[in-house]
This record gives structure tokens, sequence and C-alpha cells, in this order.
């Protein structure tokens, strides 16, 4: 009888756990990803977050959180101590052993792809807005990423048809010191192809280069992205490092632009489309001037 | 010969030292827990009858996150030091330290082979990843150290100024290597080695410990048992074998010890510099250079050392945490300077 009393206990509270469970969206999230992190703000998870990793740049005010460490290197007992519902990442997120101490303590881990592409980022949405409870919310901001990411791809295929697409050069430094230049298999790469961009570099990665080959590759347009100044004081310590720079037909035409590098880590980040487009507007600025 | 402290002292010292570092670890972390439930976890933890209500929480971080890593800095620690001797008795001079034989730059080139050749190869699935990592490193520094102690060998004896020298050529051929694969790295990968060679012992599991700890066991019993003969040692080479010691035989044993722990205790923890080659010099500067005293001293302290070292890098920060190579250098460095002018005064 007891044992019988005891299995329908048992029946009774498998049913109503998994129920109890979805009406109730976790409630303290840790983000170990800086585009997830900016997603989940972007469908209002904001106020949940209790912990972000160090590529967590944006939205400014995650920046007083409490810092995880870099995403590679978490300490399980560090993120335990903020007592985390979820823990969210991409696949660069680890070390493998401490995800498991935090899985064994409870913690939903929840890994995301980094993938630059939509179907990537459709899954990644859904994803999440089950997670938080938002799944509209997320559909709608899905649908117009696409269509933002679609409306630039049909512009930049106008402009191409009327202007060869400009040779395009991307660095990366910090504080204008030893810049590397962006080449094949990169986030940067991506980006100025979508942004109509041709990326003169042909090395894979981010490498430092010459002088000298540089001199032999005259860009059109420069884009630089440097992780400790930003705008003129980034400008001036670039070419002041790299002399050469001022020589290129991109500075000698005032085309040098800059790009926020926390958007070349993590993938598909919702401040992404605004940038393509203004980089497309700088590649191609006889398009803009006769645009409405 | 004088020394500051009699070596009954010292080993009393050190033995409460080491288990204040053992106690601490356990007990302090990110995550506070009461003091109460710290001791009451320790103890179900080792097998007595405790009522687990409310403990569950403090049983799994003191089980699977703090004990692991305290064992791991102990087992790292003790090991790192006890080469230190070892090494720094072979070369009959203060300044060696286990790098000198090529064990810790053989080990980074095997880790750069694993993290950069993986990340080239498409990735390794996570569950063979670090094992194969802590794997090639163990095989790169045991590698490395053969070829020295080989190049040092002619006509059946070894000439330890040869094998210092080649010590010297392999680690910088194996730190262009190195080099070669930082180059090759993207940039993932690269903060992934950068992180390795900063060290920490964090993510400890007992499966990985296991290796570890049977080797340096193994290590920390067999080099005490030499103490004599490292003695001998330091008169001289022809001294010592007129006094009966097997030099060569002994050359060996030490090479090997310190290929085999240093090579375990990077593999599991990433390269910890600082330890191997100033804990032994502290011990010197306290109790005098009698290897009877030394080597099991310098065991404790090493330990000791580590285990604190661990805390700072796992509180200064929290949540996030230090690599505990920053920290070793940084908490010993100013010590040993200061033991180093005191002693001069």
């Amino acid at each position: 009888m007891r044992l019988c009393t005891s299995a329908i206990a048992l029946v009774v509270g498998l049913l109503v756990n998994p129920g109890a469970h979805a009406s109730q969206p976790p409630q303290r999230w840790v983000s170990a990803g800086g585009a997830l992190t900016e997603w989940v703000a972007a469908l209002g998870g904001e106020s949940k977050l209790v912990g972000v990793d160090t590529t967590s740049q944006h939205p400014e005010s995650v920046k007083a959180l409490p810092s995880i460490g870099y995403q590679r290197q978490l300490s399980a007992e560090g993120i335990l101590s903020l007592r985390p519902q979820v823990l969210i990442g991409t696949e660069e997120m680890g070390p493998p052993p401490v995800l498991a101490q935090v899985r064994g303590a409870g913690v939903q881990v929840e890994m995301f792809s980094a993938q630059p592409d939509l179907p990537t980022l459709k899954g990644n949405l859904e994803h999440l807005g089950k997670l938080l409870g938002n799944e509209a919310k997320a559909r709608q901001l899905f649908t117009g990423y696409e269509q933002a990411l679609n409306q630039q791809k049909s512009a930049i295929a106008k402009a191409q048809a009327m202007q060869k697409a400009p040779g395009v050069l991307l660095l990366l430094g910090h504080a204008g010191g030893k810049p590397l230049i962006a080449g094949k298999d990169t986030a940067a790469d991506w980006l100025l192809q979508q942004a109509g961009g041709h990326n003169l570099a042909t090395h894979t990665g981010y490498k430092p280069f010459s002088t000298e080959s540089l001199a032999g590759l005259s860009p059109d347009v420069l884009v630089f992205a440097d992780r400790a100044l930003t705008g003129d004081a980034a400008r001036t310590a670039l070419f002041k490092e790299k002399p050469i720079l001022a020589a290129t037909p991109a500075a000698k035409n005032g085309r040098v632009f800059e790009l926020d590098p926390t958007l070349l880590v993590g993938g598909l980040g919702p401040r992404l489309p605004q940038t393509l487009m203004k980089l497309s507007v700088e590649f191609y600025p006889s398009q803009a001037e006769s645009a409405p | 010969m004088t020394t500051l402290v009699r070596p009954k002292t010292l080993f009393i010292g050190l033995a409460l030292l080491c288990v204040l570092a053992i106690w601490l670890s356990l007990a302090l972390g990110p995550v506070s827990l009461p003091l109460l439930d710290t001791a009451r976890a320790a103890l179900r933890l080792m097998g007595l009858p405790i009522d687990p209500q409310g403990l569950e929480q403090a049983q799994l971080i003191l089980g699977q996150i703090r004990l692991p890593r305290t064992l791991l800095g102990l087992a790292v620690g003790g090991v790192l030091a006890l080469s230190g001797v070892a090494m720094q008795g072979l070369f009959r001079n203060p300044l060696a330290d286990p790098g000198l034989v090529g064990v810790s730059s053989g080990a980074a080139l095997g880790a750069a082979v694993a993290i950069v050749g993986g990340s080239l190869f498409g990735g390794l699935p996570d569950a063979v990843g670090p094992y194969l990592l802590s794997l090639c490193a163990f095989i790169g520094g045991l590698g490395v150290t053969a070829l020295v102690y080989r190049l040092g060998r002619r006509n059946g004896q070894t000439n330890v100024a040869t094998m210092l020298l080649a010590g010297i050529a392999l680690t910088a051929l194996a730190g262009s290597a190195v080099g070669l694969f930082t180059y090759l790295a993207d940039d993932a990968t690269l903060r992934t080695l950068t992180f390795w060679n900063l060290g920490s012992l964090n993510g400890a599991s007992y499966s990985r410990l296991w290796p570890l700890l049977l080797v340096s066991a193994g290590v920390a019993l067999w080099l005490p048992r030499r103490a004599k003969a490292l003695n001998a040692l330091l008169l001289g080479e022809s001294e010592a074998g007129h006094l009966g010691i097997d030099v060569e035989g002994l050359k060996r044993e030490l090479v090997f010890c310190t290929a085999l722990g240093v090579g375990a205790a990077v593999a599991a923890a990433g390269m910890i510099g600082f330890v191997g080659l100033v804990v032994p010099h502290l011990v010197r500067l306290l109790a005098g250079p009698d290897h009877r005293v030394l080597l099991p001293a310098s065991v404790l302290a090493g330990a000791s050392l580590l285990l604190f070292a661990d805390l700072v890098a796992r509180l200064a920060l929290a949540p996030a945490e230090l690599p505990i190579g920053i920290v070793t250098a940084f908490i010993g460095a100013p010590f040993f300077l200061y033991l180093l002018l005191r002693g001069r005064a």
C-alpha cells in the first residue's frame, strides 16, 4: 500500500514538475559570449543577467555586472558563486572540465553556434527566445534582421553593377601598434564581403604584415578596428605606427574608416546590419549620393 | 654551518603551514560556504556518517571542485619543488631549475602541437581534447629531456656541462617551434596557448588527477632516498665517486625523476614557473644545504606555496580567475628578494 502511494506520488511529481518548469523560465543568467549577451538584452532579458564574460561589452550596462573572465578560461566555482540557473555561451566556451563541473552542480549549460550565417542565427534566436519565454519577440527580431541583410545584399548588387568592388584592407590593432591584417576565414573577411568590399589580403587568419607587401596592394579603402583607442586618436596612432599607410590611395582620398572590434567576435550580433549599412555607404559613395 | 632554524622546528612549522593551506584551500572560494557546513561536508566526504540534510551544495563544491583542486595543487607544488632540488643538486648550481634539462620547453612544444594541430585538423572532440593535450605535453617533456640526456653522454659518461648547453640549445629550438605554431594559430587558439603557458589549477577532476598523484607520490618517495648521495655530489663528481656513490646512476635517476615529475605536473596544470627555482632556495636559506632536510622540506613548502598562490588566483578577481603562474611569480619573487637581502645583512 505504502509502495503504491509513493509510486503515485512519483508519477504525479514527474507530471507536475516539467509543467512547473516551463511556466517559470530561468531567472538568473550568466552569459559567456558577446553577441549572445546583446541578443539576451535585445530580447528583454537584460535584467536577468547576473554575470558576463570579458567579450560581453554591449549594451553599456552589462559592463557593471560581475565578470566571469575570458570565455575559454572560465572558473566553475566563480560561476556557481553567482547562483545562475542558466549558463549560455558559444562553442568557444570552456575549458570542458569546468563546464562539466558547472553542469554537475545543476546549472543548465546551453551552447550556441558562433557561425556567421543566417540559418545559425535563426536557430540561436529561436532557442534563446524559448529559454527566455519570449518566442514571438525572437521571431520578430530575426525577420527584421533577415530583411535588413537582404536589403543590404540587393543594394550592393545594384551598386556593384555600376562600380567595381573597392579593394579593402582591414587592420586590427591595439592603440595603433603592430596592426594585424584580416585575411580569409575570419569574421572580418565575412563582414567586408557582406558590405560589398573586396578583401585584398589573401592569407588566412589575422597576421602581421610587411610594409613592402602593403605598398604593393594599394587598397582603395582602409578599415581599422582598434581595441584601445577610438576615432581620430586611433587613426593618428595607426598612421604614426605605419607611415606607409599614408601613401595608399585610401589615405590620399580620405577613405579610412573605423569599425568596432567587438563586432568581430562571437557570431552575428544585433548591431551588425547597421554597421554593414554604414560600411557599404562608405564603400560605394556614389550610390549613397544618388539614393534619395 | 649556521642555520636560521633547526630541522625539527622547520618540519613542524612546514607541516602546520601545509595543513593550514589545505584547510584554507578547502574552506575558501568564490562560493561562500558557512564554516560549519564546510567542516561537516569534509567529514562526510571522509566517510563519517553525518546527516546530509542541507549539505548538498557544500558537498558538491567541496567534493567535485575544491578537493580535486587542492590535491592537484599539493601534487604539482610538491613535485615541482622536489625537481628543483634534484636539478640544483645535479648541476651543483643554485640557479638551476627543472626547465634546464628541457622538460618545460618540451612540454610547451607538445602542448602547442596538441592545441594548434588539433584546431588545424578541424577541432578535437571535447571528450578527447584535454587528455590529448596532457598526453602530448607529457610526451614532449619526456622526449626533449631524453634527448638532452643522450646528447650529454659520451663514452658512458654524462657530462653535466654538455647537458646544460644541450638543454639550452634544445630549449631555444623548441621555443622557435612553438613560435612557428603560434604564427600558424588563429586568434582563439592563440589565447588558449597563452593561458596554458601561464598555468592553472582550474577544472581539476579526479580522472585526470590520478596519473599525476601516482607519479608525484613515486618521485616524492624515491628522491629523498638519494639525499646522502646528493650531499656527496655537492663535493664534486670525482669526490662523490671516491665516497662510493654510483655517480652515473645518480645522474640518470635525477634526470629521469625530474622529467617524469615535471612532465606530469605540467601536463596536468600547464606551465607554473618559479616554484621549482625558488622553493629549494627558500628552504636552503632557512635550514642549510643538507639534502636530508632539503628534499622533504621542499615538498611541504612547494605544496603550501602553490595552494596559497591558488587561493589568490581564485579569489582576487572572483568570479573570474587569474592564471596561477602570474601569482606564483608575483608573490614569490618579492619574498625571495627579501630573504636574499636579509641574509646578506
